[in-house]
């Protein structure tokens, strides 16, 4: 092996220096998360009867068992385990893909990879690089959240194997996102899978948990951060489970790259036509966005027929005096099971279909910097016909994606299409709200754009945690669109109009300025 | 209104680095015109602006009669680019990009298109994401050289061509060239610009330093001259116009500007020349005097 990691440090000094911003903003948030979380448990739950009854509320609705699993014990420590377990592990591993793939195989794609390959840098050292950096950025906000736990009062042990887990996922999928950037010359279509096999995988732990089929979480790196069991019994060698899990993936990785070519795949590219028929633009911008927007499709499908299956258990399954309770607060006395169940779980796939919009609107943007817009401008195609071309998909991508999933999940559960698609399709001014945000950035602040709009996504999913816990109000919870939804299946389908109106004038005046910003501005290539 | 470009004064700023600072251009239709310079000169940013990706801070610019920002759409019907780091879609076949370009640009001859690639040696078949530096450049040539444009602005289009391809685009520019269509390029190399430009511009720090034909820059350029004497000729170091003047001996060496020749030769024809040999600069000299102290 020696000589293949030649330049190893030279290119962690490279990575480190690149995300100087990302790596250590991401590295606080997540290190912080823990300690705020326990003492708000601690301030809203100050005795053990009201955490026992919130508990026996949380572990009677089938979305939080779908989106967190079973609460083991319901100490401040457990709770807060349980809180943040799933969600840490979903943004690690998000973030973690990203950047792997970032520093590998989109290097590769732009050709920056041939620039430093020249000799003073192993075949080996980009990804050995780019996994040194990512697995020790999740060990740091795992280890740096541990002291503030302990300060607050919660036993040292568990509270460093609480650290330790919300490390994990991180690692998991920066391992998955090693391997798949192996396998194909795109980073997008890299990207892709590994986002895939994640949502595979956390589907995979919300069935178990909601299913009855408790063994399936042990299948899945989501089930595992969960059994590593933290303040409710501390199991750790689930930990060492992960480990090899991450180290079987590298160890593969690694063995892939040595059977490809620098910026080949191990899935080879065939022949295509000697001649295009695209008519232009709008031709060429559908065949950019469609093989992402048929996958996202397959993918929301999926998960609207899980929800479907979920929610025909319900009323068997569930019917606790404690989620009648809860059903009666969120929809009045005979609000339906299956509509609060609904409700909770679209609230939160509706920003997953966000972060689908999201791609799209960036794309001009992508292609902007990758200097493929350059050439295509140079023709009589104009800046505004482009960049519509493009917006297109950003707007009609979430109408397609939001329809699937409601239909699926309404066709799988009882047949009523219209209403659990009516209740998703709420969401649409939302979703364009954040596709405007991005639109706008493109227009304003290009170089900035992808990563303001993903960090704004972000923070519309912490505030919805912060809310939760009653730690965000007023005008904080008034900032995320997903916060004005009315709740279709609820009662709110009363009177929707207004804010789902609101909603859809500010997205439409956020894109407009966007439009008009870009039309003004300087074109300007590469990030 | 007989010129392609025209831009006067132009001035483009990032930041605190000031790109253009008064840059002149003025390419003649019909011409090919040499548009030179060391890197981070300016050029690219000059075909930036004249293709309305960019707007200048100061100048004025007319391309085709027309504004570059306000007109664009129009103006690009006629005109095709190439641009000095070629990059394209990589899901597309090389084929499909040339067609797409092609056919934005008000269609291809499709005759051409094929005899293009034919020369070029390029298979359209290959995904985008599988071509060299080379070929990815002459997917542009091509989708360029086949449209029915006045105008081609081409950006270093020769840097990852081989040298029997660089022959290949040569024969196509001087074709372009007897049809009537005016050029616009930037390049670094000297045999290339040699053999097609009419007239060259060359730029320096965002400024226009030299314009003209290659023997008007001759001209003005200095010659090298080297003399054996009999006498000296004590009154040559204070001529204007020599430069690097060194005397061994009778054997004397010096560099002199083209409009302080005669003075020289008067002054050394006063000391007695046993021999005496002048050299045009060679076309390397010409430029390395412009490139030398660019770096900034
Ligand atoms: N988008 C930009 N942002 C900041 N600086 C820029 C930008 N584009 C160009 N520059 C700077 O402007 C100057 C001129 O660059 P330009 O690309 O026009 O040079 P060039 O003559 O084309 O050089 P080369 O021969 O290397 O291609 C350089 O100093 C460059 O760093
Ligand atoms: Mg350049």
């Amino acid at each position: 092996m020696t000589g293949t990691l030649t330049g190893t440090g030279t290119l962690i000094r490279l990575i480190l220096r690149r995300d100087r911003v990302l790596l250590p903003v991401w590295i606080a948030i997540t290190a912080l998360l823990p300690a705020s979380i326990a003492s708000a448990t601690t301030g809203l739950y100050p005795t053990q009867a009201a955490r026992d009854s919130f508990a026996a509320a949380s572990a009677a609705n089938p979305a939080q068992l779908a989106m967190r699993g079973p609460i083991y014990d319901a100490s401040v420590g457990g709770l807060t385990a349980w809180t943040l377990g799933s969600s840490l592990a979903l943004i690690g591993g998000l973030v973690s893909i990203l950047l792997v793939i970032r520093h590998t195989r989109a290097e590769e794609e732009t050709g920056r990879r041939e620039l430093l390959a020249s000799g003073v840098i192993g075949r080996h050292a980009p990804l050995a690089a780019a996994l040194t950096v990512v697995l020790a950025a999740n060990l740091l906000h795992g280890l740096l959240s541990v002291p503030a736990l302990v300060a607050g009062g919660l036993p040292a042990g568990s509270s460093l194997l609480f650290g330790l887990s919300t490390s994990a996922g991180g690692w998991a999928f920066a391992a998955v996102a090693a391997v798949t950037g192996q396998l194909t010359a795109s980073s997008g279509t890299a990207r892709g899978i590994a986002i895939a096999v994640g949502g595979l995988l956390f589907a995979l732990r919300s069935l178990a948990d909601t299913g009855g089929v408790g063994w399936l979480a042990w299948l899945t790196p989501f089930g595992w951060v969960r059994l590593t069991r933290p303040y409710a019994g501390d199991q750790w060698w689930v930990l060492g489970l992960i480990a090899v899990f991450a180290a079987a993936l590298v160890a593969a990785a690694f063995a892939l790259s040595t059977r490809r070519d620098v910026a080949g795949g191990l899935i080879p590219s065939r022949p295509g036509p000697a001649e295009g028929t695209l008519p232009g633009a709008f031709g060429l911008a559908a065949r950019l966005h469609c093989g992402t927007l048929a996958g996202f499709a397959i993918g929301f499908g999926a998960l609207g027929a899980l929800l479907g299956v979920a929610a025909r258990g319900l009323h068997t399954q569930l019917d606790t005096p404690q989620f009648r309770e809860l059903a009666a607060t969120l929809g009045g006395a005979d609000a339906r099971l299956s509509d609060v169940f609904f409700t909770f779980v679209m609230y939160v796939l509706s920003q997953l279909v966000a972060g689908a919009a999201l791609v799209s609107a960036l794309r001009a943007r992508a292609e902007e910097a990758a200097g493929r817009a350059e050439l295509l401008l140079s023709t009589p195609v104009g800046r505004l016909r482009w960049a519509l071309s493009h917006l297109v998909f950003a707007v009609m991508s979430p109408v397609l994606l939001l329809t699937v999933l409601g239909a699926v999940a309404g066709l799988t559960f009882n047949g009523d299409v219209a209403r659990v698609a009516g209740a998703t399709l709420a969401y649409l001014p939302a979703v364009w709200t954040v596709a405007g945000i991005a639109t706008l950035l493109v227009g304003l602040l290009p170089r900035l754009a992808a990563a303001v709009s993903w960090t704004a996504l972000g923070l519309f999913l912490v505030v919805d945690l912060l809310a939760e816990f009653k730690l965000a109000t007023g005008i904080i919870l008034d900032l995320s669109p997903f916060v004005h939804v009315p709740a279709m299946l609820l009662g709110g389908a009363a009177s929707p109009a207004a804010p789902l109106l609101g909603l859809t004038v500010v997205a439409v005046t956020l894109t407009a300025a966007g439009l008009a910003f870009l039309r003004r501005r300087d074109l300007m290539p590469s990030a | 209104m007989n010129a392609a470009v025209r831009a006067r004064g132009l001035v483009k700023s990032f930041g605190r680095t000031r790109a253009l600072d008064g840059l002149d251009l003025t390419v003649k239709t019909g011409e090919v015109h040499g548009f030179l310079g060391p890197n981070g000169a300016g050029k690219t940013t000059t075909i930036r602006i004249l293709l309305g990706q960019m707007r200048a801070d100061g100048g004025e610019v007319a391309l085709l009669g027309g504004d570059p920002w306000q007109d664009a759409t129009d103006l690009h019907r006629r005109l095709a680019y190439v641009p000095g780091d070629v990059n394209l879609w990589p899901s597309l076949t090389g084929g499909e990009v040339i067609d797409l370009l092609g056919r934005a640009r008000g269609g291809l001859d499709p005759k051409r298109r094929a005899e293009l690639l034919e020369r070029f040696e390029l298979d359209p078949r290959k995904k985008c994401r599988t071509y060299s530096k080379g070929n990815r450049q002459k997917v542009a040539l091509v989708a360029a050289f086949a449209s029915d444009v006045e105008l081609l602005i081409l950006d270093e289009p020769t840097s990852g061509l081989d040298p029997l391809m660089e022959a290949t685009f040569n024969e196509c520019v001087l074709r372009e060239k007897r049809d009537g269509r005016t050029v616009l390029l930037s390049s670094h190399i000297l045999s290339e610009v040699e053999t097609l430009c009419d007239r060259v511009s060359i730029v320096r720090a965002g400024r226009t330093v030299e314009s003209g034909s290659l023997a008007d820059l001759r001209h003005l350029t200095r010659t090298s001259v080297t003399a054996e004497l009999i006498g000296s000729a004590p009154g040559l170091a204070a001529l204007p116009g020599v430069h690097d003047l060194s005397v061994d001996g009778a054997r004397l060496r010096c560099q002199v500007d083209g409009d302080a020749l005669t003075a020289v030769l008067a002054e050394l024809a006063r000391a007695g020349v046993r021999t005496l040999t002048t050299r045009p600069p060679t076309l390397e000299e010409l430029f390395l005097r412009h490139y030398e102290g660019a770096a900034r």
